[in-house]
């Protein structure tokens, strides 16, 4: 059933009508009409290696699809979802994002952001579970400005019970610019083997 | 304590008044009416929009994830599922978007919120969930136990 798990771990889709999806791939190994479906379960002989042959087949194809696309840079823009500091962003290239309260890199610093969780384009979509292969995407970005919030209010009061009480916060905020979202390399290709990484995850 | 003159004899206030109130008043600058001029009735609409704007700031996040929650039940009900069982089928693949990428997703990239649907929906006819009616190719062809996903 490896062509199973392949097709849940990349769900790629093309043109609408000729879709290729995991639930197109699934549903067609119906072998009879929903309806009818109760009482005549195991009475026709299914080749089942034939369709997983079949399933794998397609994943194939679908992966050579996309990778034919990247490689004409067909694809267009990249978009990705990460996960930064606790909290999931949808980003393309350009955009700024916001991250509040204590975050250590500092101005200037470059990052890349390894949690992608789902990176798409015009045309194919990968869905991370729940994250992506590591060096599948890969998402430059750049910190751009340190600076502190606005002054946030705490005040409390309860009536007629002489208690009062008013403090002021303004929390870190870091503005970090996305330079570039790219495909590293193939879908559904060998990764190059890595050296020890840095990686904290 | 011993009070020796009469200037002391008076509750001492804080700073002075002058600048106490006008800090007040630089608050109630936008009110209508008395609550713009008058220092009673200003102080307290200060205190009550203070306070506001205190539980103001939590319930945002509240009202925030509510408005994620309507916007994906919309998105999943297009494609005739509920968002339980949405959510639930994302959870048991392994996909863990939360509910603001999930709304973004079903705004922005309608295919590939489809997707998503679609993946979620398998699952949760693989899985047997009560919400989904179609039954899954898999549990007739192979049996539940014989599907080894990863």
């Amino acid at each position: 059933m490896s062509f199973l798990a392949q097709a849940v771990r990349q769900v790629l889709r093309q043109v609408p009508n000729r879709s290729l999806s995991l639930a197109g791939a699934m549903r067609s190994l119906s072998i009879s009409p929903a309806v009818g479906q109760q009482n005549k379960l195991a009475t026709e002989s299914v080749d089942i290696s034939a369709i997983a042959k079949d399933q794998q087949k397609e994943c194939q194809s679908i992966c050579e699809r996309i990778n034919r696309q990247v490689q004409k840079s067909e694809q267009g823009r990249l978009f990705a979802v990460v996960h930064l500091c606790g909290k999931q962003f949808k980003i393309t290239p350009g955009d700024v994002i916001l991250v509040e309260g204590y975050w250590p890199p500092t101005i200037g610093d470059e990052i890349s952001l390894d949690k992608v969780l789902l990176a798409g384009a015009r045309d194919f979509t990968l869905v991370g579970r729940p994250i992506l292969e590591p060096g599948l995407v890969s998402v430059k970005a750049t910190v751009v400005e340190k600076t502190l919030s606005h002054t946030k209010t705490h005040f409390r009061k309860k009536r007629r019970k002489q208690y009062m009480r008013i403090n002021f916060q303004r929390s870190p905020h870091t503005m970090v610019r996305i330079n570039s979202i790219e495909l590293a390399r193939p879908v559904d290709g060998e990764a190059p083997p890595s050296e020890p990484s840095k990686r904290l995850f | 304590m011993v009070f020796l003159n009469l200037p002391l004899l008076v509750r001492a206030r804080g700073p002075d008044e002058f600048w106490r109130k006008r800090r007040i008043f630089k608050l109630a600058a936008h009110y209508r009416s008395r609550t713009r001029n008058v220092y009673s009735f200003a102080i307290r609409s200060v205190h009550r929009a203070l306070a506001y704007a205190t539980k103001g700031r939590k319930l945002k996040k509240l009202d925030m994830a509510q408005l994620w929650s309507t916007r994906v039940e919309a998105g999943c009900q297009q494609y005739g599922v509920g968002l339980e069982t949405f959510k639930e089928g994302l959870a048991r693949s392994d996909i863990l978007l939360n509910k603001k990428v999930l709304s973004d997703l079903a705004i922005w990239e309608p295919r590939s919120f489809e997707a998503l649907v679609k993946i979620s929906r398998e699952r949760a006819a693989v899985e047997g969930m009560p919400d989904i009616k179609r039954r899954s190719a898999f549990n007739q062809v192979y049996g539940l136990s014989n599907l080894k996903l990863d």
